[in-house]
């Protein structure tokens, strides 16, 4: 059988690496693309040789089985339900899941109760050195964790990234689900309070792009986090995501995105880094046709972790309008 | 003329200091006091006590390199005997002891300096000029990371794994990187910290810090510390502005690495070396730049008040610790 997987929106970049997995995947074909820019859905339609409609309504009535999200964060929502009322049998949704704790709580109970299975994209989890990080961490190879210094930094985006109304937050949002996620993994625990000093001074846009976050957890544990959009336009890369682990016995530091070569291009004046580390998103898109197909996919990120995740990140806009610790909302 | 010099503690630190004196033209060292005589007698003419060593030996300078419980007692003495001081970092564990050390020595005009360092480390004094140069534009984000194993005396009673003397690696490691941003991008108004600080099951063995600052300039700084790591030693730093992005990694900028076969061909690790011309050494050059300002009759490069104000912002990243709330600066 050949799952049927639609795509909606490619206003983040990431779709097409999505459309990219999903069109490789022999399992599966990429049954049509919707867009709200016409001009964008068509062209990506072409690439990726599938159809682009220009109604979602008509594209959920092709007799999809699965979904893949990747608007604008605030239209997450609206989508994901439209595709669970259609009845698909699992949704991929980009990160961040939502732009408020109340939508993103809705999304999840709405596909529950449509006894649809709702994912977040998460790709750091596939990482291979992240995957080598948590087995060590596991097997007790730092002993007891007792702190985790995390980084996620990129480049400054433009559109609608910075665009507060579309996007509900800059640089805290943008990242720090991303490495709340791996925390989570990492510790099993809770966040029980954040900190975070934010600005916006690298961009001076109407959202932040600088986000410093400190994390309490359930048991303990501190991190911080550096989920600032700090990278100069001519840095090497795209932007990076380390980890500290410290424990009693020993620190492990894992930088996800080491595995590069030195590039430097006498044409275009750059020095450049060109990674050849193994793609997360093949292995995480095989996981989400495993969801669909019914069956177990443990190590992709449920609705509840990117409920969890979008928490954290909020939170931490609270922190830093006070100056202060903040708890988290627990019984989410 | 010759600086006569009278160091007072011959440990880790002040064997280093007492090997640059040695090798300073201009400087000697005249006496040295340490209640462990062995010690004294290897780095210069050791003397039994403060009295019989000041009148004595005669010094210029009385060089400071005691744990630092004892730096308050050594300032007020060398400051009542009118000598240059040079004191060891962090001045003290309170703000108290900072504010009368101040006190003594403006009362009796002697100049005085602390060991901040790290802005003579050619790294970070390097960032520094880069930073004023506007390499980066405006600084945003600043990050520094100080990270090493826990502090070894040599079997000696481990004066650090008593926070009540040495205050963790808050007000002794990373109080260092502390003054050095203060200097470098001004000052600090918001400290918020996490640490093992305080956790007695850990002290002794390990400590670990992140301590965020909020400067008065809007920019935002982070500071790990760590005497986690077991063996080794690594900083790192990274200040991003809105015009460029400065990095250093100690790791990446060693260039020896020995990899040797040990005795009977198992494998050894990779020792990194990272020399320095003997005169570029960090602690030969902060006490050759005291040294200097005394001959010419200048204010030393880093003051007294310098080392409160880096004592402050770390006394709050500790209270911090202890609260778990953000402490803010005026
Ligand atoms: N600037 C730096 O990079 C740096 C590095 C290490 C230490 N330090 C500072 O230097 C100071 C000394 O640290 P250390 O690592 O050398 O410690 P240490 O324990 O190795 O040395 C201290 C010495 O002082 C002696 N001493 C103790 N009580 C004394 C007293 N009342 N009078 C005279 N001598 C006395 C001890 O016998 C010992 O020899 C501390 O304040 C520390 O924070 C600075």
């Amino acid at each position: 059988m050949t799952l049927k997987i639609a795509i909606f929106s490619f206003a983040h970049m990431h779709a097409q690496s999505y459309a990219a997995a999903i069109a490789a995947n022999s399992g599966a074909t990429l049954a049509g693309v919707w867009d709200a820019d016409a001009a964008r859905g068509q062209a990506m339609a072409d690439l990726y040789k599938t159809t682009f409609y220009a109604s979602e309504r008509e594209l959920l009535a092709q007799g999809l089985d699965g979904a893949v999200v990747a608007s604008e964060n605030v239209h997450h929502r609206r989508l994901v339900e439209m595709a669970a009322e259609a009845g698909v049998k699992a949704i991929l949704c980009e990160k961040p899941l939502a732009t408020t704790v109340a939508n993103a709580r809705a999304m999840v109970d709405y596909c529950a109760a449509r006894n649809v299975k709702l994912a977040t994209a998460f790709p750091c989890r596939y990482s291979p050195a992240f995957q080598s990080l948590l087995q060590k961490v596991q097997g007790g190879a730092v002993g007891k964790v007792l702190a985790i210094r995390g980084a996620n930094r990129g480049k400054a985006p433009g559109g609608w990234f910075v665009d507060k109304a579309l996007s509900g937050g800059g640089a805290v949002l943008d990242h720090t689900v991303h490495a709340a996620d791996l925390n989570w993994l990492l510790l099993g625990q809770n966040a029980t309070e954040v900190y975070a000093e934010t600005g916006s001074e690298f961009q001076h846009a109407a959202c932040e792009d600088t986000g410093f976050l400190t994390i309490n957890y359930d048991g303990g544990v501190f991190a911080t986090l550096d989920t600032s959009w700090s990278r100069p336009k001519n840095y090497p890369t795209w932007g990076d995501v380390t980890i500290q682990v410290v424990g009693t016995e020993g620190v492990i530091d894992a930088d996800l995105f080491a595995q590069n070569l030195v590039c430097y291009d006498d044409t275009a004046g750059t020095a450049s880094w060109s990674n050849w580390g193994s793609g997360t998103d093949t292995e995480m898109i095989a996981d989400f046709l495993r969801l669909t197909a019914g069956q177990d996919a443990p190590r992709l990120a449920t609705g509840e972790d990117g409920l969890r995740a979008v928490q954290i990140a909020l939170t931490a806009y609270e922190s830093a309008a006070l100056g202060q610790p903040v708890p988290v909302a627990s019984g989410n | 003329m010759t600086y006569r010099v009278a160091l007072i503690g011959a440990g880790t630190m002040g064997g280093v200091h007492a090997r640059h004196w040695n090798a300073m033209p201009g400087a000697e060292i005249v006496g040295v006091l340490d209640p462990r005589a062995d010690a004294a007698r290897a780095a210069g003419p050791a003397f039994a006590d403060w009295d019989t060593l000041i009148s004595q030996s005669k010094p210029d300078i009385v060089d400071i390199c005691t744990p630092t419980p004892f730096h308050r007692e050594y300032v007020e003495k060398a400051a009542a005997a009118g000598k240059a001081i040079f004191v060891e970092k962090p001045l003290s564990r309170s703000i108290e002891d900072c504010d009368a050390m101040l006190a003594a020595v403006e009362a009796a005009g002697v100049p005085a300096m602390s060991g901040h360092v790290l802005r003579y480390f050619p790294e970070f004094a390097a960032a520094k000029r880069a930073v004023d140069a506007g390499k980066v534009g405006k600084p945003i984000t600043i990050r520094t990371a100080r990270m090493a194993g826990f502090p070894d005396l040599g079997g000696r009673p481990n004066w650090y794994a008593d926070p009540a003397q040495s205050g963790g690696l808050v007000l002794d490691m990373i109080l260092h990187d502390f003054d050095w941003l203060r200097w470098t991008f001004g000052p600090v108004t918001r400290v918020f910290a996490k640490g093992l600080y305080g956790q007695e099951e850990y002290f002794g063995d390990l400590d670990y810090a992140l301590v965020t600052l909020r400067f008065a300039s809007g920019a935002v700084g982070h500071v790990t510390g760590s005497w986690a790591h077991p063996g080794g030693f690594r900083t790192t730093l990274e200040i991003a502005g809105d015009a460029g992005l400065i990095e250093h990694d100690s790791d990446r900028s060693a260039p020896l690495s020995a990899m040797l076969k040990t005795k009977g061909g198992a494998g050894g690790v990779a020792v990194p070396e990272s020399p320095m011309a003997p005169t570029e050494d960090p602690y030969y050059q902060e006490l050759a730049a005291f040294v200097h300002a005394l001959q010419n009759n200048l204010p030393p490069p880093v003051t007294l008040q310098d080392a409160r104000e880096a004592t402050r912002i770390a006394l709050a990243a500790l209270e911090s610790i202890e609260t778990g709330k953000s402490v803010t600066l005026s």
